[in-house]
């Protein structure tokens, strides 16, 4: 870090809080418009000082477009019946839990995109994820275990407890609809979810500004100073 | 072996609408292993997803054509492209990659090779197909399957009972996938 303390003069010196504030409050001017600063989760905050360069180059992922959201909204309702459709009817025709799992998970991918993602992450609690994900686990496992209790093997649907309709089939719609379509919808929702709120920096190199003497980051210095970008690049290699 | 066999029957029965699905895919196989931008590849590499899953649609595979559509060219891409959000865009004065002749030469060495077996395989869809007229796999799934799991769908018949616990572990792998990945990103919670 002795090149930032050479570079900044006295000049430079007092001008720095003033650069500081600016450089935070750009970002969130520019896009996530739905957001209010003051509940940013910590790590989103955090992640997003760290990759003020790339995003001042070229914006968040999030823009409102009169063109996305009046299409979306038209065509999630028919996208979404096509995951029920192709979940429900897997034993008829092509499909089944896995396809149509995805394609529901691609229905609250599209609503993500126009609506934005934070927005959708508020809409969509942790909760309902996890319980997608873990209840299709649990309910696969009760249909493989419930024959098992009753003396049978692994998964053997003629011994199932269900009532006047045939158990075979309705066992094999159990396992599809209520076990693996909902772990891959729940899993691909979160691993989106997850992407996009990024790598948690703490206590590794990645994704960091610079890290002056102090331990505080100085992520105002790429901007500030606009011919030393290069400089900022190689401290940031040299510091991985 | 010989070098006629793969030129006279099987690309006699070559139609064009599968012809140019494979010079699509072909096409944009090359371009997303040539591009320079991180992310013309990912969006070519949509394209080149969109098209196997019209090829395999097209081979009769809609279970597997599905799959492909909604894995590789939706989700997979969004994902990619959300990653790529992340980070920093870096502007290539060329569009392509330079080709770098020793690996070129064997990958072609490789696709030669390849090439030259395409005499003994059974031309698509032919009867004698061993993977088609086998008695004691195929033939028998597709008579028993109705009989004794009560659906039509006979790759679901496989899947969720002939290989029902085959399919209990893809799906705890599945499972497992997103645990892991919220251990990779040192986070507590999915949304």
């Amino acid at each position: 870090m002795s090149d930032a303390v050479d570079d900044t003069d006295m000049t430079d010196t007092p001008a720095d809080p003033t650069g500081d504030s600016e450089a935070d409050e750009s970002p969130d001017a520019d896009g996530d418009r739905d957001d209010t600063e003051p509940d940013l989760p910590p790590h989103r905050a955090a992640s997003r000082s760290g990759r003020l360069d790339s995003e001042t180059r070229q914006g968040t992922p999030y823009t409102e477009s009169q063109v996305i959201m009046p299409t979306v909204k038209v065509v999630t309702p028919f996208a979404f019946t096509y995951g029920l459709f192709i979940t429900f009817h897997g034993s008829g025709s092509p499909g089944g839990g896995f396809q149509g799992g995805a394609i529901m998970a691609a229905v609250v991918f599209m609503i993500a995109f126009a609506f934005g993602i934070e927005a959708t992450r508020d809409w969509l609690a942790n909760t309902v994820v996890v319980a997608l994900a873990v209840g299709g686990a649990l309910a696969f496992a009760g249909i493989g275990l419930v024959p098992v209790a009753l003396g049978g093997a692994f998964l053997q649907y003629d011994l199932l407890p269900i009532p006047i309709l045939d158990p075979v089939k309705y066992g094999m719609e159990g396992v599809e609809i209520i076990g693996i379509a909902p772990i891959v919808s729940g899993v691909l929702m979160g691993l989106f979810f997850l992407l996009a709120s990024g790598f948690d920096s703490e206590g590794s190199g990645f994704g960091n500004g610079s890290i002056d003497e102090d331990g505080s980051i100085d992520e105002s210095e790429p901007i500030e100073e606009g011919g030393s970008l290069g400089e900022g690049a190689a401290d940031a290699g040299g510091d991985r | 072996m010989t070098v006629s066999g793969f030129a006279s029957p099987v690309v006699a029965q070559v139609t064009a609408v599968e012809a140019s699905l494979l010079a699509f895919v072909v096409f944009t196989a090359l371009a997303t292993a040539l591009a320079r931008d991180v992310l013309a590849a990912v969006i070519v590499f949509g394209a080149y997803s969109l098209g196997m899953a019209a090829l395999y649609t097209f081979y009769r595979a809609p279970d597997v054509a599905l799959t492909e559509a909604a894995i590789s060219a939706g989700v997979t891409t969004l994902l990619l492209l959300l990653t790529l959000a992340k980070t920093t865009r870096i502007d290539h004065e060329a569009a392509f990659e330079s080709v770098n002749l020793p690996a070129a030469g064997a990958a072609g060495f490789l696709f030669v090779g390849l090439l030259l077996t395409m005499g003994d395989i059974p031309a698509i869809g032919s009867p004698d197909a061993p993977v088609w007229s086998n008695p004691d796999v195929s033939q028998w799934y597709l008579a028993e399957s109705y009989a004794q799991t009560h659906v039509e769908n006979t790759v679901m018949a496989v899947l969720a009972a002939f290989r029902g616990f085959d399919t209990f572990g893809e799906a705890v792998v599945v499972f497992a996938g997103g645990i892991a990945a919220l251990i990779v990103l040192h986070r507590e919670v999915f949304a």
